[in-house]
């Protein structure tokens, strides 16, 4: 009788081990919930200028992106010039961004190509208002995931008047602005 | 003296403390510390829409509506009836504005031109599209190229002509359309880069003399051809004041009042302006406080300039097509002692 109840006892931790040790590695090899990060949607970014201000990293993870194929290669960039800027030049008086990040270079007559120096942006989105108001558009603002703390709750969206910063998975590309895209896909 | 004898605050003080610092974590926690972009971070031009009063010498008389969901081309009729196209249809009104017929069309038209004889001639996606009526069938002529986006037609005796913006060309066809010519763009022998067009607006309008003028919003003014695609003129005047183009490619649209007055629309600077003959600066037709009324497109960072179109009636009076608030506003010029503005 006491022989019976250890076998049994002595099963039921074997059975006990087995389903927790099974229970393990089913849970090891389910993928869990997928991490996200934040990112801005063009598409709703209304350039207020707070992603500089709000970001808990200084400067703002927040920064100014490019896309090359919505520019016109302007000569008088509303990007990149000061409204009512007496010259078309590098000076530094003319130049909109305050911090110098937008570098112009001349690709030919009349054509000038613009690129970001992510360093010294600092999301304010100055650059990108002026390229929206008269230009294309071709100039947007984008959390960079290798800067971005990705805080639980991010500053910038609590913040943001225009509900464009949100969660996406991190196997998820960036939110891009194309020409014709009349807004991003709903993560 | 006992030295086990210590002074001590009596309770209440030390709540009170307690109290107070509570408050001011709480205060510090709950309060947004963050400062707002200071003026350094922010895009501003409200210096340059402002614009003074006696500037301004037009006055808005009417705004007949229009019922498309984006109207983009407005044209005027020989007979003054007014012709307006857009992505879903094409609308004909009379001058009070009483829709006469409406009609659904396969494509999107983002113009269209009368001829005296009524023929109308539409901007659509694959080109330029005929209807001898605004009830008959269109009819499509053929256009070079693949990647097309004609944003301005103009048509006069003889000649067709249509903005192509996105290969910076002006295609020149005879009244039953054949391709005569093409100014700019890569067929010009001449000069490929005649117009430098950076965004989707590109204009044609002839003057009160019948001659041809073409933007170059690139270079921030009007330029005046032959027909034969010889250029006559050029006027660029780049610049935020009142009497410039501001931007990167302005003017938007064009039109032209008898004596060769120039109408001219800015996007950016949303404001329409006159220029005389000599191209001094005439009058502000449209403050930006004027178009910008009653409409936002601050939500859509993909919207397109609210003047879609201008055009001149018979009576010399500018008519503006206003995308967001689905109206031709019909502006008069102010007669000194009888408009008091």
């Amino acid at each position: 009788m006491t022989s019976e109840k250890q076998s049994g006892r002595r099963e039921f931790i074997r059975a006990a081990a087995a389903a927790a040790l099974g229970g393990g590695v089913w849970l090891a090899a389910t993928p869990s919930a997928e991490t996200t990060v934040w990112q801005i949607d063009p598409s709703k970014c209304v350039q207020c200028g707070q992603c500089a201000t709000h970001c808990v990293m200084n400067p703002s993870a927040v920064k100014c992106v490019h896309a090359t194929r919505i520019c016109g290669y302007c000569d008088l960039c509303s990007g990149f010039l000061q409204p009512g800027s007496p010259r078309l030049d590098t000076g530094a008086e003319n130049e909109l961004c305050p911090t110098a990040a937008v570098k112009r270079s001349f690709v030919e007559d009349p054509y000038f190509a613009y690129e970001i120096d992510e360093v010294l942006c600092v999301g304010c989105g100055k650059c990108v208002k002026g390229c929206r108001q008269f230009g294309n558009g071709s100039l947007y603002l984008q959390i960079k995931r290798d800067l971005c703390q990705n805080c639980n709750e991010c500053a910038i969206a609590r913040q943001c008047p225009a509900e464009a910063v949100r969660r996406i998975p991190l196997s998820q590309a960036y939110f891009l602005k194309e020409a014709g895209a009349e807004e991003n896909p709903a993560s | 003296m006992n030295e086990t004898e210590k002074k001590v605050l009596p309770g209440w003080v030390w709540a009170m403390l307690a109290l107070a610092v509570v408050s001011a974590v709480l205060f510090l926690f709950f309060t947004d510390r963050r400062p707002e972009p200071g003026p350094a971070l922010r895009y501003d031009v409200s210096e340059y829409e402002a614009v003074e009063e006696e500037a301004i010498r037009y006055a808005e008389r009417q705004r007949l509506r229009v019922e498309l969901e984006e109207p983009y081309g407005l044209a005027v009729a020989g007979d003054g009836r007014l012709l307006v196209v857009g992505d879903t249809g094409l609308l004909m009104l009379d001058a009070a504005g009483r829709e006469l017929v409406r009609r659904e069309l396969p494509f999107p038209s983002y113009c269209v031109a009368v001829a005296a004889d009524g023929v109308s001639y539409l901007g659509g996606p694959d080109g330029v599209a005929v209807l001898a009526t605004p009830e008959s069938e269109s009819v499509y002529w053929d256009t070079p190229g693949e990647n097309i986006l004609l944003t301005s037609v103009a048509v006069n005796e003889q000649h067709v002509y249509a903005a192509d913006a996105v290969n910076a060309r002006v295609l020149q066809y005879d009244r039953s359309g054949r391709l005569l010519r093409e100014f700019g763009g890569p067929n010009d022998p001449e000069n490929p880069r005649r117009f430098i067009v950076p965004s989707p607006y590109f204009d044609i309008a002839f003057d009160s003399m019948g001659s041809l003028w073409i933007t170059n919003p690139g270079k921030l003014g009007v330029e005046n051809y032959r027909e034969n695609g010889e250029l006559l003129s050029t006027w660029h005047k780049p610049g935020m004041g009142v009497d410039a183009f501001a931007g990167c490619c302005n003017p938007a649209q064009i039109a032209f009042k008898r004596g060769t007055t120039l109408v001219s629309a800015e996007k950016g600077l949303n404001r329409v302006k006159t220029f005389a003959a000599d191209r001094s600066f005439a009058g502000v037709v449209a403050a930006p406080e004027a178009i910008q009324a009653g409409w936002s497109d601050a939500g859509n960072v993909y919207a397109r300039a609210p003047i879609r179109d201008l055009a001149v009636d018979a009576d010399d009076r500018i008519l503006v097509l206003h995308g967001p608030l689905h109206c031709i506003l019909v502006y008069e010029e102010c007669v000194p002692g009888k408009d008091v503005e």
